[in-house]
C-alpha cells in the first residue's frame, strides 16, 4: 500500500463509508434481535468501534506505510485490536454519560459485541483494502495512457513531417540510373523519363502544399510516379487509372493516395517475380467518394510486413475527417491487397 | 591465361543493360556469359555456367542478391549493386565486401574491376566464408527483422476478405473453436482459436483476463474489483463489460 495515493479527500470519503456501514450494522443487530439492547445504545457502541478502528488503522498505516502484503495484513490486526480497545472506551463512557449504563465487563453480551465488531470491522478493512488497490492501479493505467498518448502525438507529427519530405533514396538513385542508361540508349525515353521524375519530385517536395489538392493533380502526380515505374519493370508493371471528370476537380488531401500506390508497387508488385497490375478506381458512391488502389501483387501477410504506410494514411484520414473518413484492405482477386479510402464526397 | 567470364543480376533490364556497356568499357576481354532477372535466374545462371564473377543487385524479386550470394558459397566472386541500402554499405565496408551503388560511376567500376583482375590472375580462390558473413549481415540487418506479432486477422465480410489492424479491435472473444473479433464495426467471425490469437498477439497491447476473452489495453475505461476478487473491465465506446478471472486479475495487481 502507499501513502502518497491517499488524499484528504478519500479519507473524508472512506470515513463517512465506516460511518455508515456502522449504522447499518447497528440497525441489523437490533432488528434481527441478536442484541437485545435499544437500537439508539447499539448505535452508539457499533460507531465508537467502527470509527476508531477506523482512525487507528489509518493512523498506523499513515505512520509505518506498510508495502508487503504480510505487512498491510500485520497492521490491520493490532488497527483492529487497538481500535476495538479504545472503541471499548469510548463506547462505555458514552453510554455511561447519556444514559448512566455501565458495560458489564464479565457478562456474556460483553463478549459477543466484541466479538461482533472485530469480524465486522475484519470484513470492512478488506473491503476498504481491495478498494483502494484498485485506485492504485485505476490511477497506473490512467498514466500509462497519458504517457502512449503523448508519444502516440509525438510519433504522428514526426509521420508527418517524414511522409511530406519521402523521397525514398532507393527510388531516386534507381531511376536515376535508369535516366543515365537511357541517354545512351534512348533519348526520347530518358528525357520522357526525366520529366516525370521532376513532376513527381515537385510535388512531394513542395514545402508549402496546399491543405488540399485537386484529386485531378494528386493524380497527374501518381501518373508520374507510375510512367518511371513502368520503364524501369517494363512488362512486369501494367497499370490502369480510372476517374470521372467531374471527380477530377473536387479537392482532396495532398500525399494520402501516393502511400498507398508506393505500397502496392513497393510491397506488392516488385517483389513478385511475374510483377502484376495496379488498378486506381475513384468513384462517386452516394455521398461517399470511395478511391480503390488495387494490386495483383504477393498480398498482405498477417505478420504485417506490407503494413508500413498503411497505419500513416489511417491516422491522416482519422485527423482529417475523423469517423467519416476510413481506410479499408481488402484481399484483391485472385491475388495482392486492394485498399480502399472512403470520405465524404464534398464538392465544391 | 583462361577467358574470365561474368553475370550480371538485377530486376531492371535498363539496368543489366547499362552495366553491361559500362563493363564493355572498363574491362573489353570480359565475358558476360548471362544475365539474370531475379535471384532464382541468378542462382540457375551460376550454377549452370561457373562463372568467375557475379554482379548481384540486392533486391531482387524472389531471392535477394543477398541470399544467393549465401547459397553459392565462395563458388564465384561476388560484387554486390545496391541503389541505396545503408545499412548493408556500411557492413560491406566493414567486412571489405565489394560493392557498386547505383548509377554506377565510372571510376568506381574500374576500381572495382582492378580488383577482381588481380585477385583473379593472383589465383586466389574466391572466398569461401562470404556465405557465413553475407547470413551474418543479413540477420543483423534491420530491414529484414519482420515485426514478430500479429498485426492484422482476415475476417470475412461481404463477399470479401477484409484484413483489419490489430489495433483497431476492441477485444477477441471464445466461440466455441473460432474466435469473435469485436471493432467499432460490429462483430465478426475469425477461424483461429482463441489460444492461437494469445500467443501470435502483442502482449504489450492485448491482455488475455479471461480463458476466453483479450482485451486490447488501450480500449480499457475502468477496472472495477468486487469484494469477492473477481475484476470487471469496462471498455470504452462498448455498452458491455468483460470479467477478469481470478487467474488474470494480477494484471491489474501488479500495476
Amino acid at each position: 500500500m502507499d501513502a502518497h495515493h491517499i488524499t484528504p479527500r478519500h479519507v473524508l470519503r472512506d470515513l463517512g463509508y465506516t460511518i455508515i456501514i456502522s449504522a447499518v450494522i447497528a440497525a441489523f443487530l437490533t432488528f434481527t434481535g441478536i442484541t437485545p439492547k435499544s437500537f439508539v445504545i447499539v448505535l452508539i457502541v457499533s460507531q465508537s468501534f467502527g470509527v476508531s478502528i477506523y482512525s487507528i488503522i489509518h493512523f498506523l498505516f499513515w505512520v509505518f506505510k506498510p508495502q508487503k502484503t504480510t505487512s498491510v495484513v500485520f497492521t490491520v490486526m493490532i488497527g483492529i485490536a487497538g481500535g476495538t480497545l479504545i472503541g471499548l472506551q469510548i463506547g462505555s463512557f458514552a453510554l455511561q454519560q447519556i444514559f448512566s449504563i455501565a458495560l458489564k465487563q464479565h457478562d456474556k453480551s460483553f463478549l459477543q459485541t466484541v466479538t461482533l465488531a472485530i469480524t465486522f470491522s475484519s470484513i470492512i478493512s478488506y473491503f476498504f483494502y481491495s478498494r483502494f488497490r484498485l485506485r492504485a492501479s485505476e490511477e497506473v493505467i490512467q498514466q500509462e495512457k497519458i504517457k502512449r498518448l503523448s508519444s502516440e502525438k509525438e510519433a504522428l507529427e514526426a509521420n508527418l513531417r517524414l511522409l511530406q519530405a519521402q523521397i525514398e533514396p532507393h527510388f531516386l538513385f534507381n531511376t536515376l540510373s535508369n535516366i543515365l542508361s537511357l541517354l545512351d540508349t534512348d533519348l526520347h525515353k530518358g528525357k520522357s523519363m526525366l520529366m516525370d521524375l521532376t513532376r513527381y519530385l515537385r510535388t512531394s517536395l513542395a514545402k508549402t502544399r496546399a491543405e488540399a489538392t485537386t484529386l485531378g493533380q494528386e493524380m497527374e502526380m501518381i501518373k508520374a510516379y507510375l510512367n518511371i515505374f513502368k520503364v524501369r519493370m517494363e512488362d512486369r508493371l501494367r497499370y490502369r487509372i480510372e476517374m470521372p471528370d467531374n471527380i477530377k476537380k473536387l479537392s482532396f488531401p495532398p500525399m494520402l493516395i501516393q502511400p498507398l500506390v508506393e505500397n502496392a508497387i513497393k510491397h506488392g508488385i516488385e517483389p513478385k517475380v511475374e510483377g502484376g497490375e495496379v488498378n486506381i478506381r475513384a468513384r462517386k458512391n452516394g455521398d461517399v467518394l470511395r478511391l480503390e488502389i488495387a494490386d495483383t501483387g504477393t498480398g498482405l501477410h498477417e505478420d504485417g510486413t506490407r503494413g508500413f504506410g498503411l497505419s500513416n494514411v489511417r491516422e491522416r484520414l482519422q485527423s482529417l475527417y475523423g469517423d467519416r473518413g476510413q481506410l479499408i484492405l481488402e484481399e484483391n482477386r485472385p491475388s495482392g491487397l486492394k485498399a480502399i479510402i472512403e470520405v465524404p464526397y464534398a464538392p465544391d | 591465361m583462361p577467358q574470365i567470364r561474368a553475370i550480371v543480376a538485377d530486376d531492371e533490364d535498363q539496368l543489366r543493360k547499362h552495366l553491361r556497356s559500362q563493363l564493355a568499357d572498363c574491362w573489353p576481354d570480359l565475358i558476360i556469359c548471362g544475365e539474370a532477372r531475379n535471384g532464382q535466374e541468378a542462382l540457375e545462371l551460376i550454377e549452370q555456367y561457373r562463372p568467375d564473377i557475379a554482379f548481384l543487385d540486392i533486391r531482387m524479386p524472389g531471392l535477394s542478391g543477398m541470399e544467393v550470394a549465401q547459397k553459392i558459397a565462395g563458388a564465384c566472386w561476388v560484387v554486390f549493386v545496391t541503389a541505396y541500402d545503408q545499412y548493408a554499405v556500411e557492413a560491406f565496408e566493414h567486412e571489405a565486401i565489394d560493392y557498386l551503388l547505383k548509377p554506377v560511376t565510372h571510376e568506381r567500376l574500374q576500381r572495382t574491376v582492378n580488383r577482381l583482375r588481380e585477385q583473379i590472375t593472383s589465383s586466389h580462390k574466391p572466398p569461401l566464408e562470404i556465405s557465413e558473413i553475407v547470413e551474418r549481415l543479413m540477420t543483423s540487418l534491420p530491414q529484414r527483422q519482420a515485426p514478430a506479432y500479429l498485426q492484422f486477422v482476415r475476417v470475412q465480410k461481404g463477399d470479401g476478405i477484409r484484413l483489419i489492424p490489430v489495433e483497431e479491435v476492441y477485444y477477441f472473444k471464445a466461440s466455441d473453436k473460432y474466435t469473435l473479433v469485436i471493432t467499432k464495426d460490429g462483430e465478426s467471425l475469425i477461424k483461429k482459436p482463441i489460444k492461437e490469437l494469445a500467443d501470435e498477439l502483442d502482449p504489450q497491447q492485448f491482455w488475455r483476463i479471461h480463458r476466453g476473452t483479450i482485451v486490447n489495453v488501450q480500449c480499457i475505461a475502468q477496472v472495477s474489483r468486487s469484494v469477492t476478487g473477481r475484476g470487471i473491465v469496462r471498455l470504452k465506446g462498448r455498452p458491455e463489460s468483460l470479467a477478469v478471472s481470478r487467474q488474470y486479475i494480477h494484471l491489474f495487481k501488479q500495476m
